[in-house]
């Protein structure tokens, strides 16, 4: 083995809050050879991000290092200000996870991409444009001559994830650090760029490396892969022996909590035991205005109408689990908060069953993407679950504890936990607080609207197992919304597959899995990074 | 935002200890110190602050038995400023109180229902902007005659303006947010989700722009007061006293000087306090 291009030797971080000292890696050793692809995969909190970015010294003041980072024979963690600014992008590029947050909304991409190379080499402004223009096209964006000149609000997000891996090429550096590149990226628009850093590494021999919480996409580039947890390294070795033998608990359960690994729901269920709960007929969602006569001659056209949802037809059987799944923009969200009632239809209707329109209580209830932004961050957990217990009189004031203990209960949170406010809680804690909240009015249906994809694979296994198991003790009608084909696949007996705005294909889920009919959910379902040796 | 959460979660040690800057804890202790001097003015006046003795007008500073001095009348500056800081503190006080009920309350229904409310409302504030503030407040004063009640209703009509934006603006977001949504959800009526989980979540600001205000309401009572608009003699009371010590500042410049060393004081409290608490609390004001 020749000499690795970067070294990290016992590697400790830790900050000063006002909490007191918390480590977030403690002893990390890591090398990264010539060539290679090293992934690192770790779920938030593991301390995998804070590791790649002391490699470039993008730590924040209150952090404290320890230990040595090498690249090319330079101690990083010894490095000047200045000798750092020469070690980032000309030696290592980084690429981060929210291109959009990474990219000055105000200054065109060709700018943005050589400034790097302006900083570091000097180049004329004309030169560095024609470089830019090379490095688009390079990473295959088309039409580079007219792209160079946009701002970042004119491209999708799949290409400012391209742009900013242009920007950290720029200068030509020997290691790409990619932080988490597909997060935010939708699957169809992951496998491309996957399929780009896989061609870059081969065109430019590149090393890489590659943080994220997704074991596939890490199977799908890397050859070695390094597994973190609470700052450690626990497991460490070639990509294909760690997934077939892995001989840490921990990894077991990341591989086990997989959701493409998950089997898929029994169709157990008969679709009509008691009819149609919810039935949705030509439904269409618009948001937004033609402006009327008098105001497009004054202010002009302006903006667009967009028609979220489009003539959806539907039907939802009590009892059953509902999958709806779809990209960013595909109107799956819209449609679950028109059932729910939250979006006023622009066309159509939905016809709920009779008993679910009687009583003042909601029958629909809906649970929220982000754990932390669904609670009041003002009201600690029981008050929380007590405020629609006591709104409603759902039971007589002094059985309301009972009933919140009870709440708890069914979605597996201890009881201690009855006096925290959701910044004292885990994301899966809240997520099972919003749970319980929506629980407590009784309801018929939960429409649950994105509710893992913000928490960790193995939190993620237990908050799809709890919905599970509420549906078969209280005999709930599940509408699940998810991007993600093996988080749907996991819970429901029948999928909808939305595409700009309208379902363009519908029927039990393991016949779309196994034989889709539409393009598109051909296109979803290849795209999905898998774990290759595992598959069945 | 999800890093330092992350920490919370870590390391579970309870609340954070909440470290206040050197300055803020200075204007928190002028505050105290003032208000204590409120309290206690009986005990701590040498003298009668309305109690004229024309054997000892214009006393020097240092005089035996006046510490600062007596004015034209022969009242005792000392006592008149202890007495006078019971009208001024609760000139800054209760002025800003009817402002900041209005101004919250206008806030919350103006950024909750949107639409047409919010558009009437908005406008109002824009009208109130578009006059200067000292001359609206003048002007009403002047209309209403003098007397701190009327400093108060010309208060309360034009000075919630800044407290309907902030807490608008606050609630504008709130609205958006998932755990109103989840609120609505569960078949809270608009009423109880304006008032428990907009209004506590969206009043921080406007909270802590009371401190601010606080000041402003102190210096502009006083300079009412001082044109005689605002307290009516022989109410001790701080801008009175510079305005009354003007005509004898070659003679007794003690009687003018003074209550504005201690105007200063107090503004400068309620400044440090306010200015520490908004950086505290990471709002801006």
């Amino acid at each position: 083995m020749s000499d690795p291009v970067l070294s990290v030797e016992r590697l400790a971080v830790w900050f000063d809050t006002p909490w007191g000292e918390v480590p977030a890696v403690r002893d990390v050793s890591l090398a990264l050879q010539p060539a290679e692809a090293l992934g690192i995969v770790g779920e938030s909190g593991s301390g995998k991000t804070v590791t790649c970015r002391s490699i470039l010294g993008l730590l924040p003041a209150n952090a404290r290092v320890a230990g040595r980072i090498t690249v090319e024979d330079a101690d990083v963690v010894q490095l000047s200000r200045r000798e750092l600014e020469g070690l980032r992008g000309r030696r290592i590029g980084m690429i981060f996870q929210n291109p959009s947050s990474y990219l000055d909304p105000v200054m065109r991409v060709g700018e943005q991409i050589a400034e790097g190379m302006r900083h570091h080499f000097d180049v004329p402004r004309r030169d560095a444009r024609a470089s830019s223009i090379d490095l688009l096209r390079h990473v295959r964006i088309a039409d580079p001559e007219g792209r160079v000149d946009d701002y970042p609000h004119q491209l999708s997000g799949g290409m400012k994830q391209r742009v900013m891996i242009a920007g950290a090429l720029a200068c030509r550096p020997r290691i790409l650090i990619a932080d988490e590149p597909t997060t935010a990226l939708d699957v169809t628009v992951q496998a491309r760029i996957l399929e780009l850093l896989r061609a870059l590494r081969r065109e430019e021999r590149l090393s890489l490396i590659l943080v994220s919480h997704d074991l596939g996409v890490i199977a799908s580039i890397c050859e070695r892969v390094i597994v973190m947890k609470d700052g450690r390294v626990v497991e460490e070795g070639r990509t294909e022996e760690v997934l077939r033998r892995p001989s840490h608990p921990y990894t077991r359960d990341l591989i086990g909590a997989n959701p493409s690994l998950v089997p898929a729901a029994e169709p157990s269920r008969p679709a009509s035991r008691s009819g149609q709960l919810i039935s949705i007929e030509g439904l269409s969602v618009t948001f937004g205005r033609r402006r009327g006569r008098l105001a497009r001659a004054l202010l002009g056209e302006g903006r667009p109408p967009v028609q979220a949802v489009r003539d959806v037809t539907l039907s939802v059987a009590e009892g059953e689990a509902l999958g709806i799944v779809g990209e960013s923009g595909s109107g799956k969200t819209t449609l679950g908060r028109a059932i729910t009632g939250l979006a006023a239809p622009s066309g159509g209707r939905i016809v709920l069953r009779n008993d679910l329109l009687t009583g003042r209580r909601p029958a629909i209830q809906m649970v929220f993407q982000d754990p932390y932004a669904s609670l009041d961050p003002r009201y600690a957990v029981g008050r929380a679950l007590a405020e629609p217990l006591r709104w409603h009189r759902l039971c007589p004031p002094d059985q309301v504890e009972a009933r919140v203990l009870e709440l708890m209960t069914a979605v597996e949170l201890p009881s201690i936990l009855r006096g925290r406010r959701p910044h004292e809680l885990s994301g899966g804690q809240c997520q099972r607080v919003a749970i319980a909240r929506a629980l407590a009015t009784e309801p018929r249906a939960l429409v649950a609207d994105e509710i893992t994809s913000s928490l960790d694979v193995t939190i993620q296994k237990q908050i799809l197992n709890l919905l599970r198991s509420l549906r078969e003790r209280l005999d709930l009608t599940i509408i699940l919304i998810s991007h993600d084909l093996g988080v749907v696949r996991s819970l429901c007996d029948r999928v909808a597959v939305m595409h700009e705005g309208r379902v363009v294909e519908l029927g039990g889920t393991a016949d779309i899995m196994r034989a889709p009919e539409d393009a598109y959910t051909r296109e979803l379902i290849a795209a999905v990074p898998r774990i290759p040796q595992l598959e069945p | 935002m999800m890093a330092e959460r992350e920490i919370a979660v870590t390391v579970e040690v309870g609340r954070p200890r909440v470290r206040f800057s050197r300055l803020t804890v200075a204007g928190a202790v002028i505050v105290t110190a003032w208000v204590a001097v409120a309290m206690l003015a009986p005990l701590l006046a040498p003298y009668d602050p309305d109690a004229t003795d024309l054997r000892a007008f214009l006393q020097a500073p240092g005089s035996p038995g006046h510490l600062l001095g007596t004015d034209h009348l022969g009242r005792d500056v000392l006592s008149r400023i202890v007495y006078g800081t019971r009208i001024d503190l609760s000139m800054g006080v209760i002025g800003v109180m009817a402002p900041f009920l209005i101004g919250v309350a206008l806030g919350v229904v103006s950024g909750y229902s949107g639409g047409l409310v919010d558009t009437v409302l908005m406008r109002l504030v824009d009208v109130a902007l578009a006059f200067p503030f000292l001359v609206l407040v003048l002007a009403i004063v002047a209309i209403l005659g003098p007397g701190l009640t009327n400093y108060y209703v010309a208060l309360a009509i034009v000075a919630w303006v800044p407290y309907c934006r902030l807490v608008r603006a606050e609630t504008l977001v709130l609205k958006r947010s998932e755990f109103v949504e989840s609120a609505r959800l569960l078949g809270l009526s608009h009423v109880a989700i304006m008032r428990r989980h907009i209004l506590p979540n969206a009043i921080t600001p406007a909270a802590v722009f009371v401190v601010t205000d606080i000041v402003l309401t102190i210096l502009l009572g006083s300079g009412l007061s001082f044109f005689g608009l605002g307290a009516q003699p022989p109410t001790a009371e701080w801008g009175r006293m510079i305005a009354e010590g003007q005509n004898f500042l070659s003679q007794g410049w003690w009687i003018s000087v003074f209550p504005g060393i201690a105007l200063i004081l107090l503004t400068l409290g309620f400044s440090l306090l306010g200015d520490g608490l908004a950086k505290q609390l990471r709002v801006r004001a």
